[in-house]
């Protein structure tokens, strides 16, 4: 008995440990920073969180910023960031930049020979997937939620779904369209399909996202909708075969005529508004009245090895000064070819006349047209004792002279900036138009690279304009269009100058402006005069006064594509807008190192869109790879 | 059959001393029995006995781990028995997991390998006493660095994404295979001294009772336990120096200069400086260690205990590098209820104080201008030499970091504590002749607290650098808890049966916390923590069947169950099957040379999960950081994001089949055995690409192929002479590995590299062998001159892009050899161990950043010195088709040998005591045709590997 009584404690002992062990299997995560989906849709506020990650995956690139629990796995986390790639993909391929750095797949995107395993496309296509993924997900959940306050949450998560398809139409052309979450291997979907759901869902969220200005900074209205039906439509002959430029003028016209406003004011004084839109205060001074998508990015609280971050870095070498930059060093990566910087080449002789009589006061060097021995170049007078002069020079060496006579002459000891008679040559480090001073009372010049539109941003000090090579940096001019410095000068948030504050748009109003009157060159329905005054508002803003304007007669496509060049360089648009004017692939329009060629060269058209890469295809068989591939 | 004299029934008294043969040490606790009676005794400290006999009795005398002796009794007063070692130590219960068995009675590939088997020298690891030992198993160190990791591998590569670790099983406790944070090796807790053998389980048939856990093998280590009798003492002591014996083959001085100056360039040659330093010299000095034990074993109380201490300090030779531990062990086996209830008790504890020397430093090492002086008066940085930017005025943000200051103005420790205890209770359960019951508990804990400081004085590009601290916290428990019954039977003398069925349940937990100084001060979140938990539940039974010792059988089963996969999937079955059959004892071999000549064959299926991150299959959103917050309005908004899932995840499985053969010959002077052995891993489990529009993220890990090893492994054990005075024993072993994916839908790329972003060398492809390298075929000149930019275009599509990269070998070797000998001349004693690998190559990752552009720092101001492969290639730039050259991957076949250690054994040097010295040498020679720093690198990836030394070490060896 007693032993039956020991067997039975025996065996029940054993019996609860094990079955106490049982129920021990099912594990939910312990970890702070994990959540289920019912506490991330517990209430519209929280689902607000969501909500944000909607926006910052394509600000950002992972939960931990700068880097650490990426969205993207199998990629650096930093090229990752979805506005660097759209710089890969749709700057770097063009004439506009040309990154030294030999990443993987990264050389072969300005020399037009990438593969079907490009690392950029593919990474590009998971993140924008990613994102259509994102917003289904998020569309589902908060439609569960019933709530009215959600409303505009869905309407905003259907338009960066629909940005997302926008991407990939153009850069894929033929993708699977999902709109709900599931594993099912997708079949993929035709162009036109693509382009018909991006439309009528645009058409479809107009009346639910806020109204022009009505949501909150960071959040899109109904402007960023009909701003991208401007888009779509503009590239509907190219991508459907079918043109739409009249809804293009429509949609570009609503938007014109919206609360958004080309920013006018030039908080910083350097005599145009056009440089504040890449400032490190662009939320503040202005540019934002004139961004209608915009990646906000911050120095300190929304870190990311790409956005503006990378912009600025990676455009800085050489013999730059990187604080001027607000950073803490170059990347020494980008610059840009000579197509960009003689958009903005000057003539120079009109300028010059216009700056008063010309005078005996001349340069004389190996810089200028005539060597040490003359005839100088003569200075204009434009006050007492002020002399100033448009010059193209070679690099080399200038002095100041009078009269063709070395009796008088003026050098500069010590690189100061004041002049001495008989003093030093005066180095002039690299070839370009430059507009010197010279001050004959005090005794002092100034001598600095010279553009007119002044959305010609570039550094050329040892830089050489013609690209040889493309890995060192001294080969094509630098851009200096974005910086981490605020109107004041002043460094962005944070101070170790890593990170960035200023935000990136995506769309804004000036490239409306640009569509608008493209949509009516090519024939749509719309007012040609309010498309030349559209311009002139941009040239005038470029040029700091009336001398850059046009009339309608000087508003063909050429120029068209030559000002969108010139207003938005390096915002992610020159592809797209290449191949829309048959000049991305065909010789009719080359560029240094087109086609991995010095001189340039054409490329097989199927380059107009990018593979379908290698790995979606090898496990989603339902995919066929674009021709070409 | 002896015949005994009826008649003869004179009983008398019999005394008499069991004493060692090989040294004559007393050997206490042996039996003493009369055979055929229940009468015997056992003896005593002093190795003495008494009992009572008759004339013609047998008395057996035996021991465990020596060869038994029966002598027959004829009266005399006194006798006096020398018992020798088993050399084929048939007897020896070999442990495989729950349990264990005769070693003549296994079915399965497994080895043994004792303390007097143990490589000796200087050891700080655990997994360094085997290596080279045993066929099919190799263990790699991760670097030089005092109690630095070491890879184990047995039978090649198991998995693609998850561990293919084995398990390690310290006295019946399965460890976590995880490393602790702040800790170097996660060994590092047993002091090698405390190991009485270490049993190496190789095949399926085999590990299966460990089920999931035993994908890759077992290692199951068995520490020195207390014995009757009175108490022995030893103590262990040794010093060490380190000293570095190569360095990375950079460009001298005077190349470097040379280099600079055909530029012609000024911006570049006056960065020149006027120094000579040899950067390696600066970071590398020669190191010193000490090692010291202590252990008493013996019964106090009636209750056999043992008691160790370990001390161990050694500096790096990388300068600041420190690795001290401090370790202690407590055991107590005591019986109860005369011998039905035994009770072990382990309790095993270590402190591991690390200081990390920045290994940055090696790097910056190798590329830091020789012109430079380390130290310059005028530095902002503490006094070092730094570039600066003349822009910003601080260190250029590209330029490299003064490897002198990385050092010393970084101080980076940890303590690591670790605890581990259990207890095992077997108590044969009094209704059922035969039946034990077994309950074992097991509690393993780490915790670990590390603190880095860099001084506000390092050369660094940020102008408002003011120092900075992170520190960190890690936490792990892993909880065990084992009951199973064990029943033993035979039956017509002639039938043994052993069943085992039983119950375990392990649940793992880490908790992390760490903080970040700098993160405060911008105002972001700056305390971090990561937690996971996950659960393995078991049942698990064998059955071990023989008949007659001849013909064996092992059959297992077990049941797994992880919490890591969906609830659907969560059971996995593992069964194996083995048998053996002893052909030695089969009469018809009586006549044969063979003394022991055993068959085997066997099958078995393990699961995976090591490694598999947790809750997988569930629907899960991430948080974000406030540095990855984004702004709406003014408020900065922390984002969800829904995680990548699998809810179909399942166990990868392994089965392999093995075919063996044991043989002793020679009268047991020439053993060994053969294994051929073919392992398919199913199902494997990988980070795997999936549709993007079908998940939350482009990789998911996921059952994506299939793999397989398939080898052969021969060992050989002889021992050519053995008498008194000398014996002379030679071990030598050989395996022949072939690793091959079967089947992957897609290649997927690896073995990230340095130069460039986003790199990487290496493929998994489907027919290939894993971690194959990847790589542009290299045009060569007439003169045999690599051609910059210049590759094949094997795919004849006249673009050079990454389709025209081939499969270029892999860096694991095909074949693997151990050669080791042990000599032993009355008082002396001389071993050496040596290694060779043939056919694994590395990809020297130093010598592919040997570039133009890298030498005068892409035009950034600052000069970086370049490996002399420039001097061979003359490359201009890298690119990622110069970086992914296959110039670059080199044969890495090698000859090592580790270690040469002489002793002399000074006996009885004072009252039963010996004293043993010994001095050893370890990494004594390499020869290879590699380029690099060391042939042997784990992975293949030769970049800024911290040498091993070259050692030598004194040491005294006390037992009293």
């Amino acid at each position: 008995m007693k032993n039956i009584f020991k067997k039975l404690v025996f065996g029940l002992a054993i019996t609860s440990i094990i079955v106490s062990c049982h129920d021990d299997l099912n594990q939910s995560p312990i970890d702070p920073d994990s959540f289920t989906e019912e506490d991330v849709f517990a209430t519209p506020e929280q689902a607000k969180g969501a909500l944000a990650k909607l926006y910052s995956s394509l600000a950002l690139t992972g939960q931990q910023g700068p880097a650490g629990q990426p969205d993207i796995a199998g990629i650096d986390e930093g090229f990752s960031q979805f506005s660097r790639m759209l710089f890969n993909l749709n700057e770097i391929t063009t004439d506009h930049a040309v990154v030294g750095w030999g990443d993987p797949g990264l050389p072969d995107l300005h020399g037009m020979y990438w593969s079907s395993s490009n690392d950029f496309t593919e990474a590009m296509y998971y993140r924008l997937a990613q994102e259509v993924s994102f917003c289904n997900s998020f569309i589902t959940n908060a439609t569960n939620l019933n709530d009215t306050s959600v409303e505009s949450y869905i309407a905003e998560a259907r338009f960066l779904r629909a940005y997302a398809y926008y991407n990939l139409i153009d850069l894929y052309g033929s993708v699977p369209l999902i709109t709900t979450v599931s594993t099912d291997l997708p079949q993929q979907s035709s162009r036109s399909e693509i382009f018909n759901f991006i439309e009528t869902e645009l058409l479809e969220i107009e009346n639910s996202l806020p109204g022009s200005g009505g949501n909150e900074f960071g959040r899109v209205d109904q402007v960023a909708a009909w701003a991208l039906l401007s888009r779509l439509y503009l590239n509907a002959d190219v991508w459907i075969g079918q043109s739409k430029y009249s809804e293009a003028a429509t949609y570009s016209g609503n938007v014109i005529s919206s609360s958004y406003s080309i920013n006018s004011n030039d908080a910083n004084g350097n005599g145009t508004a056009y440089d504040e839109l890449f400032l490190a205060d662009n939320d503040t001074n202005g540019a934002q009245n004139e961004f209608i998508f915009a990646l906000n990015f911050d120095g300190l609280q929304s870190q990311t090895y790409g956005g503006t971050t990378f912009l600025i870095h990676a455009a800085i070498g050489g013999s730059m000064n990187a604080t001027d930059f607000g950073v803490n060093g170059g990347w020494g990566g980008l610059r840009t070819t000579k197509n960009l910087v003689n958009q903005f080449a000057v003539d120079i002789d009109a300028q010059n006349m216009a700056l008063g009589s010309i005078s005996d006061w001349g340069l004389v060097g190996d810089a200028t047209t005539n060597g040490w021995d003359g005839p100088d170049m003569e200075m204009y007078q434009t006050a007492p004792d002020q002399y100033a002069i448009y010059a193209e020079l070679n690099s080399g060496e200038i002095k100041f002279r009078f009269n063709e006579d070395w009796g008088n002459n003026y050098g500069d000891d010590g690189a100061d900036g004041s002049i001495e008679a008989g003093g030093a040559n005066i180095a002039v480090s690299s070839a370009g138009t430059y507009y010197i001073t010279l001050d004959i009372g005090s005794l002092t010049y100034t001598i600095a690279p010279y553009t007119s539109d002044k959305r010609g941003m570039f550094y050329s000090d040892g830089q050489n304009l013609e690209i040889e090579s493309i890995p060192s940096f001294e080969n094509g001019y630098a851009v200096t269009k974005f910086k981490n410095v605020d109107s004041n000068g002043n460094q962005g948030v944070d101070s170790g100058g890593d990170f960035t504050d200023t935000d990136l748009p995506l769309i804004r109003l000036a490239e409306i402006y640009l569509n608008y009157a493209e949509a009516v060159v090519r024939g749509g329905n719309g007012d040609l005069s309010l498309a030349v005054s559209k311009i002139n508002e941009l040239r005038q803003r470029a040029f700091g006064s009336t001398s850059g304007d046009i009339t309608s007669s000087d508003l063909d496509l050429e120029f068209i594509l030559n000002e969108r060049s010139k207003e938005l360089y390096w915002e992610g648009l020159r592809r797209t807008d290449l191949i829309r004017f048959n000049k991305f692939t065909s010789g009719s329009y080359l560029w240094p190192f087109k086609g991995d060629v010095e001189i340039g060269a054409s490329v097989s058209d199927f380059r107009n869109v990018f593979p379908i890469p290698n790995n979606v295809i090898s496990v989603n068989p339902n995919l066929t790879q674009n021709e070409g591939y | 059959m002896l015949l005994v004299p009826s008649l003869a029934l004179a009983q008398s008294t019999i005394s008499g001393t069991v004493s060692e043969s090989e040294n004559g040490f007393p050997l206490p606790g042996v039996n003493v029995i009369i055979s055929g009676s229940s009468s015997g005794t056992t003896t005593d400290f002093y190795g003495k006995y008494q009992l009572t006999a008759n004339n013609g009795d047998v008395l057996v005398f035996s021991y465990v781990g020596y060869t038994s002796q029966e002598v027959i009794f004829a009266g005399q007063a006194v006798l006096d028995v020398q018992l020798s070692e088993d050399a084929s130590a048939l007897d020896e219960i070999v442990l495989i997991g729950y349990g264990g068995v005769k070693k003549e009675d296994l079915t399965g590939a497994v080895d043994l390998i004792t303390a007097k088997d143990f490589n000796q020298g200087p050891i700080v690891s655990a997994q360094q006493l085997i290596s080279g030992k045993i066929a099919g198993v190799s263990v790699t160190s991760g670097s030089g660095a005092p109690g630095d990791g070491q890879t184990i591998r047995i039978r090649g590569n198991g998995s693609l994404g998850l561990s293919s670790n084995p398990l390690i099983v310290l006295d019946g406790i399965p460890l976590n295979d995880g490393g602790v944070g702040g800790s170097r090796n996660p060994l590092n807790l047993i002091n090698p001294n405390d190991i009485e053998s270490m049993v190496v389980l190789k095949d399926a048939s085999a590990t299966a009772i460990y089920g999931s856990r035993g994908a890759n093998g077992v290692i199951i280590i068995t520490s020195k336990k207390g014995k009757e009798g009175g108490f022995k003492f030893n103590i262990n002591a040794s010093t060490t120096i380190h000293t570095a014996i190569d360095q990375v083959d950079v460009l001298s001085t005077e190349e470097f200069v040379g280099v600079i100056n055909s530029t012609g360039d000024t911006a570049y040659t006056d960065l020149l400086g006027a120094s000579d330093t040899n950067w390696q010299d600066e970071i590398y000095k020669d190191a010193t260690g000490k090692d010291f034990s202590f252990s008493a074993l013996g019964s106090a109380f009636g209750v056999p205990m043992r008691a160790s201490l370990g001390y161990t300090d050694h500096d790096g030779i990388l300068r600041t590098d420190n690795f001290q531990r401090t370790t202690g062990s407590l055991n107590f086996s005591p019986s109860f209820l005369k011998e039905q209830l035994k009770v072990e008790v382990n309790l095993r504890g270590s402190v591991a104080k690390n200081t990390f020397a920045d290994r940055g430093a090696i790097g910056s090492a190798v590329s830091f201008d020789p012109t430079q002086s380390p130290y310059d008066a005028g530095s902002q940085y503490g006094g070092y030499f730094a570039w600066i930017d003349a822009g910003t005025g601080n260190q250029s943000n590209l330029a490299q970091t003064n490897p002198l200051a990385l050092l010393n103005l970084r101080n980076d420790t940890s303590q690591v504590d670790r605890f581990i205890a259990n207890i095992k209770v077997d108590y044969n359960l009094p209704f059922v002749e035969g039946l034990k019951a077994t309950f074992n508990l097991g509690h393993d804990s780490s915790m670990s607290d590390g603190v880095t400081l860099v001084s506000d004085l390092i050369p660094t590009s940020d102008s408002t650098f003011n120092g900075s601290k992170n520190t960190y916290n890690q936490e792990a428990t892993n909880q065990l808890l084992d009951v199973y019954l064990t029943y033993i039977t035979s039956f017509n003398d002639a039938h043994n049966l052993t069943a085992v069925a039983g119950h375990s349940y392990q649940a793992f937990e880490f908790d992390n916390t760490s903080y970040d100084s700098e993160a405060e001060e911008d105002g972001n979140d700056f305390e971090f923590i990561d937690r996971s938990k996950n659960v393995l539940l078991s049942y698990f039974t064998r059955l071990n069947y023989d008949y007659q010792g001849k013909y064996l059988l092992t059959a297992t089963l077990r049941a797994d169950a992880s919490s890591k996969l969906n609830p659907d999937d969560r059971w996995g079955y593992f069964p194996s099957l083995a048998a053996a059959w002893n052909l030695h004892k089969e009469g018809f071999m009586s006549d044969s040379f063979f003394d022991e000549l055993k068959l085997r064959a066997g099958y078995g299926e393990v699961g995976n999960v090591n490694g598999l991150g947790d809750y997988r299959f569930l629907t899960q959103y991430v948080g974000s950081q406030s540095t990855a917050n984004y702004q709406f309005g003014s408020s900065f908004y922390q984002t969800y994001r829904p995680e990548p899932i699998n809810t179909e995840l399942r166990w990868e499985i392994g089965r392999t089949t093995n075919i063996g053969l044991d043989y002793a010959i020679l009268d047991g002077k020439l053993s060994g055995s053969v294994n051929a052995y073919m392992k398919e891993t199913k199902n494997l489990i990988a980070s795997s690409s999936v549709d993007p529009f079908t998940n939350f993220g482009n990789r998911i890990d996921a059952n994506i192929g299939d793999m397989e090893n398939k080898g052969i492994e021969l060992s050989f054990d002889y021992t050519p002479i053995q008498n008194e005075n000398f014996k002379w024993s030679i071990n030598y072993n050989i395996s022949f590995n072939d690793n091959k994916v079967t089947r992957l839908p897609f290649d997927q790329a690896v073995g990230g590299i340095s130069g460039g972003v986003g790199n990487n060398i290496q493929t998994h492809n489907e027919g290939q062998t894993p971690y194959s390298f990847l790589v542009y075929q290299q045009v060569y000149d007439a003169s045999g001159a690599a051609i910059e930019g210049v590759y094949v275009d094997r795919n004849g599509d006249d673009i050079i892009n990454d389709d025209d990269r081939y499969i270029k070998e892999s860096p694991f070797a095909d074949v693997i050899m151990g050669f080791n000998t042990n000599l032993k001349y009355k008082n002396w004693d001389l071993s050496v161990i040596s290694r060779a690998n043939f056919g694994n190559y590395a990809y020297n990752n130093v010598a592919s950043n040997a570039v133009f552009s890298q030498a005068i720092g892409n035009s950034g101001g600052f000069l970086r010195n370049i490996h002399s492969d420039y001097l061979y290639t003359g490359f201009m730039d890298y690119t990622e088709t110069s970086l992914l050259s296959d110039h670059y991957v080199q044969e890495a076949s090698f000859f090592k040998i580790d270690n040469i250690t002489l002793g002399y054994t000074l006996k009885d040097a004072y009252k039963d005591t010996d004293i043993r010295f010994y001095g050893s040498a370890q990494n004594v020679l390499t020869v290879t045709n590699y380029e690099g720093l060391d042939p042997e690198i784990y992975g293949g990836i030769d970049n800024n590997f911290y040498p091993r030394p070259r050692s030598f070490v004194f040491g005294v060896n006390i037992d009293f």
